[in-house]
């Protein structure tokens, strides 16, 4: 080692250079903004294309969206939605799911079967906290669906319009699909022989 | 007929050469282009068309080029012709089937999500294959459902109008229940006269339809397709042996789809080139009885007079320690089983193993003893075969069929269709000889109504005018003269007049029907219920096959003696030894050498001796001599008439085992109860009336603690130290194979040729022959004041006592608990539908409502032979034949009052 450099180094030492080297880094952060939240004090803020929790929608009318028509599960990589369909005999030709479950431990966030949704029955929301004692609650049923779906609606409708999926709310009427045609009245009479 | 193959099998057509996308083709004259072009292993796409029935044309789909046509053609209405040129590809044709599906897609309801042909839809598979992406003028016809059909629900937003329900229907089925209507601007499919459907509902036009227009009812919007797991299988209800798709959603039965569907137009159509594949409606709509709640879920034993449920060891511990004390105290003998005819062969052959080698009881029989061993006993007896002589094939080409005594439609639809295809494809003369307007009556050229229960004088009036007609081969009855001597002079006491007279037909028609019959080059008959199940049934089989051996029939290609049994596996009963008289394989139990052989391959002594049928099982059972009676699937309770006195004979027991999938009377009364899979639990094979062996598979796991019978056979065979160590079906299979070699003939039965000329050179002949055609006349003589006859029949609807466990056929046809009669009777007796009346028979009386039924003759009566509320069966004395002891409770003389 040179005199020079051990001359340097004797100083430094002297002088806790080191320690002013650290210092800076510490000084600089009391002048500017922290990065980390206070959580769970302190939210964060979500981006609208958030892959969250998944919640069923109903129309503004309150009638349920959902069919019952199973693409969700068919488009599900990881298998974790099960729909059990049924006719609703009240109503001609409606089909409705009479039972839906997301496994939500199974779920990848993917956002498949919202894409595949073909009345945008299904959203994601901006809702990840659900964490539990008993696992058995994380497999949601179409109650628990259906009030994710409520209690985030805002959040839901965002998510589908950042995907392109629902216009925005003037253009209400541009789903994809209604379903279904419902037709009580026919378009034209039954046969003489059947009118007596 | 159009462009079907050549509609004689005896020319064949000529051949013709012709070029498909620059590859010369060999094809048959007469043949559609696009039979031919699929044929070649092409798959043009053709929404209207299915190989069934005749070209359409409608969807403008299976457009090709023709050198020298400026225009694309549609290949299936087009006739190949020698020298075409045909191009089947190309973006001209490409585009001009695009154009197709936009049309068909403009007026077609985009509502595939919640469509229940969605995944499995051809208009679907169309549209993606063309790329069809933006409609310009789409419009929606906004057509209500019609849901007035028990069974069927027509959306005719989603109907393309191809036609093939229709055509199915006139074509294939010959029902035409369907048809075009233009309503509401547009032509729609409607049931005939837009009323609510009401037909066989076979429900082949739901297979055939490519688009969802037509829905089942029992599995609406219960699935997509791709949900379900598909497995084909055997049906388990009538003696057909149709194969079907069984589709599960983990333990729930979801629908059954048949092999017919508009997806087997192409490739070489194997699974469904011996017949059409479809099926019936028992077979379609039938299936849920499979995961009915009814079902039995754990094994019952009796503890303090109630049926307690215990675990599976411990019941088959008590089981097979109750009969060991049976057997230890009474002997062996003391023991008997009855097992039902729809098992698996598998589950037949541990059975009758079971009774045999671990218990060593000659006392086995099984529900093939209802009827249709008197058809294997008389053709065993005469022919020296052991099932029905032709296949499906055969009859189907016949020239002049008789069906006697079946109301084949209705018992066994799938053999039906074969006979309707003989009298629309080949042009077969079809005599009907039954007591009802039958189905296959209308539409055969020589139907002929006779009294209710004189089948057999039929068919020695038959007999008698072929002799009279001198319609005989004289080179079959020449090689028997003697015999010939003693038939002629058994039918010499009686004049064709008379038993014309007492079957009530003419003479004249008669003989039409016997030369007819005679002359043809190839005849067959076809007898059912009517025949075998009747008192005489052994005798009027071989008064069968006399007419056959004198019209020179007897082991002529294409001709023969066939039936069509009730339940699945009635011939594999037979065929597996389930009976008295058969060993596996139907060796005569009494002989020696057969006996030794099955001893040595179980390993055990097997008792000698010829044992006990079901009637005398039930006699012994009431006498005492039989102390412990295993039943499995069988409730003889519910189906024989109260005369028998099951209940006390059952009561008698002091030990009753019942296996079966339900809680039936029988079990009910029982002492251990297990419970037993349905055949869409459980592997294993089953034999068709015509001898195919055919596989069973399983379609989805065991309800509950349910296990498929073989298995509780082989655990309590075991318990009784016999060497069962069976581990699946196919363990058995293998042990049923060494011993029968040749017997898994993979649905594809090896001819069998009668040799009759045993028979006819025997001695017995001529005695027997006396007395077969003196006792038929003398016979029918009931009692005066009991001018009606009642008949105890199976419906359409139903089959056996299963098919009402079935929600969906219950609700297309319920227990109406009426008697049917015919509208001139009750015009007569001044009855209306409703009114109520006393049945009274020499066995007892029952009061009743009753309904027309147009199908009837006068002074006729019918019962569904399916319920038993209210308790008609009960009213018909049993008459037991005396060499087969097949008991004959399904007609008797009855008076009818108005109360």
């Amino acid at each position: 080692m040179s005199v020079g450099a051990w001359t340097k180094k004797m100083l430094e030492a002297a002088l806790f250079d080191e320690i002013w080297d650290a210092m800076k880094v510490t000084f600089k952060h009391m002048f500017h903004k922290p990065i980390t939240f206070q959580y769970p004090r302190e939210q964060r803020i979500i981006p609208d294309a958030h892959r969250g929790a998944l919640g069923l929608l109903r129309y503004d009318d309150g009638k349920e969206r959902c069919v019952g028509c199973d693409l969700c599960e068919a488009a599900c990589p990881s298998r974790c939605i099960k729909v059990v369909s049924a006719e609703d005999k009240s109503l001609p030709l409606q089909r409705y799911a009479s039972e839906f479950y997301i496994d939500i431990t199974k779920c990848v966030f993917c956002g498949y079967c919202v894409e595949a949704c073909p009345v945008n029955a299904l959203a994601m929301t901006k809702m990840y906290e659900y964490s539990t004692h008993d696992k058995r609650t994380l497999l949601f049923d179409k109650p628990r669906l259906y009030q994710i779906g409520e209690h985030h609606l805002a959040d839901a409708k965002k998510y589908l319009y950042a995907h392109n999926q629902e216009k925005n709310d003037d253009m209400f009427h541009d789903y994809r699909y209604f379903f279904p045609q419902s037709v009580v009245q026919s378009t034209q009479p039954p046969p003489k022989h059947l009118t007596s | 007929m159009g462009l079907k193959p050549a509609t004689n099998p005896d020319v064949e057509p000529a051949p013709i050469e012709l070029q498909i996308d620059g590859k010369a083709v060999t094809a048959k004259d007469g043949v559609s282009l696009y039979d031919v072009i699929a044929g070649t292993g092409k798959i043009i796409p053709a929404m209207c068309y299915h190989y069934t029935f005749d070209p359409f044309g409608s969807c403008g789909m299976c457009l090709v080029t023709q050198e020298g046509k400026k225009a694309p053609v549609r290949s299936c209405t087009a006739k190949a012709a020698s020298g075409m040129i045909i191009r089947t590809e190309g973006d001209d044709l490409f585009q001009a089937r695009k154009k197709a599906v936009e049309k068909h897609l403009s007026v077609h309801p985009l509502d595939c999500p919640v469509c229940d042909a969605d995944g499995h839809c051809e208009l679907q598979d169309m549209a993606f294959q063309h790329g069809v992406t933006n409609l310009a003028a789409a419009k929606q016809k906004l057509i209500p459902e019609d849901t007035r059909s028990l069974a069927l629900d027509f959306n005719m937003n989603r109907c393309i109008a191809c036609g093939e329900c229709i055509n199915i229907c006139k074509d294939v089925q010959m029902i035409d229940a369907l048809q075009f209507m233009k309503k509401g601007g547009f032509t729609q499919v409607v049931a005939k006269g837009d009323t609510p459907l009401v037909c066989e509902f076979c429900g082949d036009c739901l297979a055939v339809c490519p688009v969802g227009a037509i829905t089942n009812k029992f599995s609406k919007y219960l699935y997509k397709p791709w949900q379900l797991r598909k497995t084909t299988t055997t049906c388990n209800y009538c003696g057909d042996g149709c194969q079907m798709s069984v589709e599960t959603k983990d333990t729930e039965v979801v629908r059954v789809t048949s092999l017919l569907s508009w997806k087997n137009k192409w490739g070489e159509r194997s699974d469904t080139a011996k017949g059409h594949g479809g099926l019936c409606v028992r077979g379609r709509f039938g299936f849920q009885f499979i995961d009915s709640g009814e079902r039995l879920k754990q094994p019952l034993v009796r503890q303090n007079g109630q049926l307690t449920p215990m675990p599976w060891l411990e019941t088959v511990d008590a089981a097979a320690e109750r009969l060991a004390a049976v057997k230890a105290k009474y002997g062996p003998q003391a023991i008997a089983g009855l097992i039902t005819a729809r098992c698996t062969n598998e589950d037949l052959y541990v059975f009758q193993k079971l009774m045999r080698a671990a218990i060593g009881t000659t006392h086995v029989d099984s529900s093939a003893r209802y009827g249709h061993l008197n058809f294997v006993r008389a053709v065993r007896r005469s022919l020296g075969v052991g099932r029905m002589l032709n296949d499906s094939e055969e009859i189907t080409k016949a020239k002049a069929i008789l069906v006697i005594g079946s109301n084949i439609t209705e018992t066994n639809p799938i053999a039906g269709l074969r006979v309707k295809e003989a009298i629309r494809v080949y042009k077969a003369q079809v005599i009907v000889a039954d007591s009802a307007v039958t189905n296959i009556g209308k539409l055969a050229s020589h139907p002929l109504l006779i009294k209710p229960g004189t089948e057999g004088l039929f068919i020695q009036a038959l007999l008698k005018a072929a002799l009279e007609e001198d319609v005989i081969d004289a080179e079959a009855v020449g090689k028997h003269p003697a015999a010939f001597a003693a038939l002629k002079q058994a039918l010499a006491g009686v004049s064709l007049e008379a038993l014309a007279g007492a079957t009530g037909v003419t003479s004249a028609q008669i003989r039409e029907a016997a030369t007819l019959f005679a002359e043809a080059p190839r005849s067959v008959v076809m007898c059912g219920d009517g025949v075998v199940r009747r008192s005489g049934g052994y005798q009027q089989v071989l008064a069968l096959v006399d007419l056959l051996w004198i019209t020179g029939k007897l082991g002529r290609p294409g001709c023969g003696l066939n039936t069509v049994v009730e339940e699945a596996n009635e011939q594999g009963a037979v065929d597996m030894g389930v009976a008295p008289e058969f060993l596996p394989g139907q060796a005569n139990y009494e002989d020696d050498q057969a006996l030794a052989r099955f001893a040595k391959a179980w390993n055990v002594t097997l008792p000698t001796g010829r044992g006990a049928t079901l009637m005398e099982i039930l006699k012994r059972c009431r006498s005492g001599k039989i102390k412990a009676l295993y039943l499995v699937g069988e409730n003889p309770l519910a189906t024989l008439p109260r005369s028998c006195d099951v209940q006390a004979a059952l009561e008698q027991l002091d030990l009753l085992i019942c296996q079966d999938p339900f809680m039936t009377e029988t079990a009910k009364l029982a002492h251990v109860v297990l419970p037993a899979c349905t055949f869409a639990e459980k592997d294993g094979t089953m034999t068709s009336q015509d001898g195919k062996v055919q596989r069973v598979r399983e379609t989805m796991d065991s309800l509950g603690e349910s296990l498929p019978d073989w298995h509780i056979l082989a655990a309590i065979g075991s318990r009784l130290g016999c060497a069962m160590d069976y581990e699946s079906a196919q363990d058995i299979q293998r042990e049923i194979m060494t011993l029968l070699p040749g017997y898994y003939n993979l649905g594809q039965p090896k001819k069998i040729a009668a040799s009759p000329d045993a028979y006819y050179w025997g001695d017995g002949y001529a005695g027997e022959v006396r007395t077969r055609y003196s006792s038929l006349i003398a016979r029918r003589s009931p009692p005066a004041d009991h001018s009606f006859t009642l008949t105890l029949g199976q419906l359409l609807y139903h089959s056996g006592k299963l098919s009402t466990r079935a929600s969906g056929l219950m609700t297309i046809a319920p227990n109406s608990g009426r008697l049917r009669m015919s509208p001139a009777d009750m015009e007569r007796m001044g009855l209306t539908d409703g009114s109520r009346v006393r049945l009274t028979s020499s066995a007892g009386a029952v009061e009743l409502g009753v309904q027309s039924d147009q199908a009837l003759l006068s002074l006729a009566c019918f019962f569904p032979e399916h319920f038993n509320e209210p308790p008609v069966k009960d009213l018909i004395p049993v008459e037991t034949d005396p060499v087969t002891g097949v008991p004959a409770f399904k007609q008797t003389a009855v008076s009818i009052e108005k109360v």
